[in-house]
């Protein structure tokens, strides 16, 4: 007897691409698809999952601008306690979630790599701003294109720098991300090339 | 102001308000320490260089001139393609210094500026201004001017062991090679 | 009050370490006891602004070894500025000090004006100065923020980014982008001003002056405020003009000096406001020139409301602006000055110049040399976080510490313009 498959919108991942026939997959659908077999979860995985979404403490890498707009997420305007996330961990350790905010250099990126291999799984990495994702305008000799080129990324968060709200939109999908059952990162992708 | 006592001047021009001193780069020390006592210079801000490899390579076209050249009316205003004059050597550098007096309303400012060839020592002025410490580091990173003298001399932007010196023209700008969507 | 402890005040003499100046050596004889400790704030420490690193050799508490180690935000930017045209570079500058972004971009293109030999229209000068003014508001209050929570003063941090988003609302007003507006134009402003910008910003100014009250009260009168910034980290005036001070490091140390002032540009001349100037050069004093200094910027920030004079908000001169966008259907001149001036861009006589404006950090200077052609040949700019890093092993002579965090932060650097 088969078994309907479930697809990830049963799950409460809301993305406009699935409600937008029209347009061909991704990368994200297309690697989602591959996983969708393993997203069978249990109610105790759900339980986690929605554990780690409401208490997924970030760590202090500012780097640059992106890092003024992240503070300002802090503050009470844009208030990110409301997701339980105002408790910045300067200790890797005690850290989730990563949020690259601003530049990285060639100098900075060995210290970045040590800082995402020190944290625990399960840990989660946003590229905030374009100069985190793609390098942004600074397309020269000293600047990671990407940070995806060291550490693997879950979301790409564009902007430059981004606005708080932009920000917490990548956190909420995050979230929906994390609650549907999509793996962190590492498990899913390697570095980019 | 007169400039003329300052030991080792080769030159003096002023343009656009400001005031540039050519010194040999043998005297440099002794310039310096003439600004800074006789002169009261007492404020380095700041250490420039400049690579002007390739300076008069290409013709420039159409150079705007100053406002009064650039007429509305009548198109050929601003000239014809012309190369910019040449440069006695192939690299600038420039110490812009000013002297600033607790409670004074006026900034008189200067630009020192000597000119050095690939591989020629410039004489450090860390003794004048102990401020020029990291100035002369960055240049020395940047452009790969040595400092004689400078007690640090070792890199400070770029990664310790990095090769080449960035800011010159023959260095490239590096990055990647944007890829379109389209493409594949 | 006898609530901070006997320390010492202002010094004689000069304390810049030798041979080294911006390095603490640790005498030998200590070195031989073997007690000396290295540590290393590394790039990613919450309480060192943004990605500056120090290597601290402790005996005991006491800091007797210290290294400044930067270069972890070199972004390329005078680099890629070189290959960029004239109009294209402007966005690269407020990036380089992110928390004053407009003072970057006003140096920049005072600069490449100044080459030009163009007028800036009247209302342009004073709308330039009154966001300079607001960048400055701005800057002051994150530092105070950050500085505060650095050392422990959870509180402030939620009050000044209350004002902080007030400010950058206004700034989204008139450049569509709550940082880095790109607002400067050669030769004037991106756009006139919106409409509803002067009531609004009214509103702040009336606001703003209790505010900063607010944040007196929060940490004037606490103990431990004052234990921590009194009598630490402490810089004579002739040391720091020695190492190339400037802005509140410099006023801290009693000597009278804002470009402001002795060298106005903008409408500074035409404006009634005061310079704070403090004499015993410690954390405590530098506090104070930065509240003082939010308090006079915001009445610059109202005489310039009133004093906004009318008419164009950007020069006429039809080479480096393009022309207003009713003219191109009637005029052919216009047409092929807009299609130059979008594809090729302008172009900059040959020559060199120096442009320093006063930042909230001090004496930001941009040095530009141009061939004649459509790209800068250099662009150089001159950074007062990079000199205020120099003079970190001064300011951490027979300290401790603990005092290290309250003399780092008070120098007020932002490793972006440090770094470029």
């Amino acid at each position: 007897m088969a078994v309907a498959r479930k697809r990830l919108a049963d799950y409460g991942l809301r993305s406009e691409r699935l409600l937008w026939p029209a347009k061909g997959p991704g990368v994200f659908e297309r690697e989602v698809e591959q996983l969708e077999e393993r997203l069978m979860l249990t109610t105790l995985e759900r339980a986690i999952a929605w554990a780690q979404t409401k208490s997924m403490w970030p760590d202090t890498f500012g780097l640059a601008c992106c890092a003024i707009e992240m503070m300002s997420i802090v503050s009470s305007r844009y208030d990110i306690a409301r997701f339980g996330m105002e408790a910045f961990r300067a200790s890797p350790r005690q850290a989730d979630l990563l949020i690259v905010s601003g530049r990285v250099v060639h100098k900075m990126a060995a210290p970045l790599r040590q800082i995402y291999d020190q944290m625990l799984e399960p840990k989660w990495v946003i590229a905030m701003g374009a100069c985190a994702s793609s390098g942004g305008m600074f397309n020269n000799y000293t600047t990671l294109q990407g940070v995806d080129k060291i550490v693997p990324v879950d979301i790409h968060v564009p902007g430059c720098p981004p606005r708080p709200e932009a920000l917490m939109e990548g956190i909420v999908r995050l979230h929906e991300k994390v609650q549907a059952g999509v793996p962190p990162a590492y498990e899913i992708r390697g570095v980019a090339e | 102001m007169s400039y003329a006592g300052v030991p080792g001047l080769v030159e003096s021009r002023e343009a656009h308000g400001e005031t540039t001193l050519v010194v040999d780069p043998a005297r440099l020390v002794e310039a310096a320490e003439h600004l800074r006592d006789e002169l009261g210079f007492n404020f380095l801000s700041d250490v420039s260089s400049v690579d002007y490899l390739g300076w008069s390579d290409e013709p420039v076209a159409g150079s705007w001139g100053d406002s009064s050249g650039r007429d509305l009316n009548s198109p050929g205003s601003w000239g014809l393609a012309r190369r910019p004059a040449p440069k006695p050597k192939r690299f600038a550098v420039n110490y812009h210094l000013l002297r600033l007096v607790s409670g004074a309303r006026e900034a008189p400012r200067v630009r020192m500026q000597v000119w050095v060839d690939d591989a020629e020592l410039v004489p450090s002025v860390v003794g004048v201004w102990p401020t020029a410490d990291w100035h002369e580091r960055e240049v020395f990173d940047m452009m790969g001017i040595r400092f004689s003298g400078h007690p640090n001399l070792v890199r400070i932007l770029m990664d310790d062991d990095w090769e080449g010196h960035p800011l010159r023209k023959d260095y490239p700008i590096g990055g990647e090679p944007v890829r379109f969507s389209g493409e594949e | 009050m006898a609530i901070a402890p006997e320390r010492p005040r202002i010094y004689e003499g000069s304390r810049i370490p030798s041979p080294i100046p911006s390095v603490l050596l640790v005498p030998d004889e200590l070195r031989k006891t073997d007690d000396i400790l290295e540590v290393n704030f590394g790039p990613n420490h919450p309480s060192t602004h943004g990605v500056l690193r120090l290597v601290v050799e402790l005996d005991g508490e006491r800091v007797v070894g210290l290294r400044a180690v930067i270069g972890y935000l070199h972004t390329g930017f005078e680099k890629s500025m070189e290959s960029k045209t004239w109009w294209k570079a402007i966005p690269y500058a407020p990036r380089m000090d992110y928390l004053s972004f407009q003072a970057n971009e006003l140096a920049f293109v005072m600069a490449v004006e100044k080459l030009l030999g163009i007028e800036v229209p009247p209302k342009a000068v004073w709308m330039r100065m009154l966001l300079c003014e607001l960048n400055r508001v701005h800057s002051h209050l994150v530092w105070l923020g950050t500085s505060a929570l650095e050392l422990g003063a959870i509180s402030p941090f939620w009050y000044t980014f209350r004002e902080r988003d007030r400010i950058l609302d206004l700034f989204e007003m008139v450049g569509g982008a709550r940082m880095h507006t790109r607002y400067f134009q050669v030769g004037g402003l991106a756009e006139d001003i919106p409409s509803g910008f002067f009531g609004e910003c009214r509103r702040f100014c009336e606001v703003m002056p209790g505010a900063v009250d607010q944040y007196e009260q929060l940490l004037d009168q606490n103990e431990i405020w004052l234990k921590r910034t009194k009598g630490v980290g402490l810089l004579s005036a002739e040391d720091a003009i020695a190492l190339g001070q400037s802005g509140p490091v410099l006023r801290g140390s009693g000597v009278d000096w804002d470009l402001r002032k002795a060298s106005p540009y903008l409408a500074y001349d035409q404006v009634e406001f005061d310079v704070p100037v403090k004499r015993n050069g410690d954390v405590w004093d530098r506090y104070k020139v930065h509240m003082d200094e939010m308090r006079e910027s915001t009445r610059i920030v109202a005489q310039a409301l009133e004093g906004m004079p009318g008419g164009a908000w950007i020069a006429d001169d039809r080479k480096v602006v393009l022309p207003p966008r009713e003219e191109l259907h009637t005029s052919m001149e216009s047409l092929i000055h807009h299609f130059k001036l979008v594809t090729e861009g302008f172009r900059v006589p040959e020559g060199e110049v120096y442009v320093a404006v006063e930042s909230p950090r001090g004496e930001f200077g941009c040095y530009l040399c141009s061939d004649g052609g459509p790209r800068p040949w250099r662009v150089r700019f001159r950074a007062p976080s990079f000199v205020a890093l120099e003079a970190t092993a001064t300011l951490m002579r027979d300290a401790l510490i603990a005092d290290m965090i309250a003399a780092v932060g008070s120098l007020d650097t932002v490793m972006g313009e440090c770094d470029r």
